[in-house]
């Protein structure tokens, strides 16, 4: 009896520990004091106008969201057949391809928006823009390809070869059959890269420049400079934003069984 | 002709991701590294490793990181235990409701998250606060821009991908088997150590690797709680690169966080079990 008070003890400090810091953010923003003091004083909801006026968080979050978008759109795109392929298939040279299309995810982000900036930006002078959308694609693509393996491992083939022996094609069987039955899987994947690619800060962090940032970057720039609660006001929305979305993927797909 | 179709579709499937990774992911990457190896003369050299090597504030810079890693890697291995483990003893839906909170921290702006530490540990936050409230200090200690300041942002960060590594782990060890060592009279704690533990072994491994590898790499954390008072290899890669303009220096440093990553990934493969690759 005494082990498992020990175990729940220290259970509660790790969600103390996890989740109390989002709870500090959001008292912060709504304190009418200039500078971050606990506990804060007043209520105003200044910091939440001031935060959404800024127009260049306007902009980066435009940025961010169309970047966001078409990147995973791209990464699902070329992810969902290479995920078909390695569960239903087995080829020559499989194990390099696997370990080529799960590498962006071991090199470091950093390394990856480092390497595309000296390579595309100096030396074949492509827009940054288009620099910053193929960094997040390429991180995105080992994700997509991740989520829909495993949704497809689930997948029975035996509804797909019968709609091949009936005389489906089998690129049509895969359009009707396939992509209809790993539907959440889908999902999942895109709201799991979308979210990978709208907080991201390490491949960003070099593939943006005078007049691209991205939202994360811009409030990283923000901070250096200003020291008072519209952060915290940004980041509550932020917050509350992405635990509605967290919270009905999970209800409805599951969603942690991908992270 | 069979075969042909074969070829074909596989061809198909996997072409254009290939392609797309080639390109945009792996050629960009060995452009940077050749480009590391050759002098300004246009003559293969191991110069520009040899000068960020034997800089005296790159070799504290890598060490600071990698002790970092490690405590982080420790402390979330032994609260994740324990936190693991009740999980799974609890309720489905309670299990699902802890679930979510554990997958928060990784799934918001790592800039919200890592900031909610400035609030907590500022001159004004709510430690010093209450430090003073109770008599304890004088004036406010600065927690912030210290090693320890980044060591708390990364176990946020990090402590969760442990839990899930060990839930998903745990999961698969059956019920059975701990009543069973409990009725052949185990212990609890030996139990744990001597059943629980090396049947989850797995799990275990996969989160320390994955814990450790992050921790050397990442970038928000640092950036934000060490600043350029305290840096790590990552914040570091960030000045040369783009407050110093030293290119050079920078990829040197991209080198060294790859190899290291590879290393980790390469050694901790060993301790895992052999049925499972």
């Amino acid at each position: 009896m005494k082990h498992s008070k020990i175990l729940i003890l220290i259970t509660a400090l790790v969600f103390i520990f996890l989740i109390g810091p989002f709870i500090m953010i959001f008292l912060t923003s709504f304190s009418s004091d200039s500078i971050m003091r606990f506990p804060p004083k007043g209520f105003t909801l200044a910091w939440y106008t001031k935060a959404l006026n800024i127009e260049m968080f306007r902009t980066t979050f435009w940025v961010s969201l169309k970047t966001g978008l078409a990147a995973t759109a791209t990464a699902l795109i070329l992810g969902v057949p290479v995920a078909y392929a390695n569960i239903r298939f087995n080829y020559r040279g499989k194990s390099a391809l696997e370990l080529l299309f799960s590498s962006p995810a071991i090199v470091p982000g950093m390394v990856i928006g480092f390497s595309l900036l000296r390579f595309f930006v100096y030396v074949s002078n492509i827009p940054i823009g288009i620099g910053l959308y193929l960094g997040h694609t390429a991180i995105l693509f080992p994700y997509t390809v991740r989520v829909v393996s495993s949704s497809l491992r689930n997948f029975e083939g035996d509804i797909e070869q019968a709609a091949v022996s009936l005389g489906s094609t089998p690129l049509h069987a895969f359009f009707a059959v396939v992509l209809p039955n790993i539907q959440s899987g889908l999902v999942a994947a895109f709201i799991l890269a979308f979210i990978t690619s709208f907080n991201n800060v390490p491949v960003s962090l070099f593939l943006t420049g005078p007049g691209v940032a991205t939202l994360p970057i811009q409030m990283l720039s923000y901070m250096e400079y200003y020291y008072d609660p519209t952060i915290s006001a940004l980041s509550s929305i932020i917050i509350v934003l992405t635990v509605i979305v967290v919270q009905s993927a999970e209800k409805l797909l599951g969603i942690s069984k991908y992270v | 002709m069979r075969l042909k179709s074969r070829q074909k579709s596989l061809i198909m499937l996997l072409g254009a991701g290939s392609v797309f990774l080639l390109a945009f992911f792996l050629l960009p990457l060995l452009f940077v590294l050749s480009e590391s190896f050759v002098g300004d003369d246009g003559i293969v050299t191991a110069a520009r490793y040899i000068a960020v090597l034997v800089d005296e504030q790159f070799q504290n810079v890598y060490v600071r990181t990698l002790k970092m890693a490690l405590v982080v890697t420790v402390i979330a291995v032994f609260a994740g235990y324990p936190t693991a483990y009740l999980m799974m003893k609890l309720r489905p839906s309670r299990k699902a409701m802890l679930m979510s909170l554990v997958i928060l921290p990784l799934m918001t702006s790592p800039v919200a998250r890592t900031y909610a530490w400035i609030v907590i540990l500022g001159r004004y936050g709510i430690v010093n606060q209450t430090l003073s409230l109770l008599g304890m200090t004088r004036e406010p200690i600065r927690m912030l821009y210290t090693e320890g300041a980044i060591i708390i942002g990364l176990l946020q960060l990090f402590l969760p991908i442990m839990v899930l590594n060990l839930v998903s782990a745990l999961e698969n060890v059956p019920n059975e088997v701990e009543e069973a060592a409990l009725s052949l009279g185990s212990n609890k704690v030996g139990t744990f150590f001597r059943v629980i533990v090396p049947l989850s072994f797995d799990g275990l491994i996969m989160g320390v690797t994955l814990v450790f590898t992050g921790c050397i790499t990442a970038y928000v954390t640092p950036a934000i709680l060490g600043g350029a008072k305290v840096l790590t290899l990552a914040t570091l890669m960030r000045q040369q690169a783009l407050v110093l303009m030293n290119w050079e220096a920078a990829t040197v440093i991209a080198v060294v966080m790859i190899l290291t990553t590879l290393v980790l990934h390469t050694v901790m493969r060993r301790f895992r079990p052999r049925n499972q690759t």
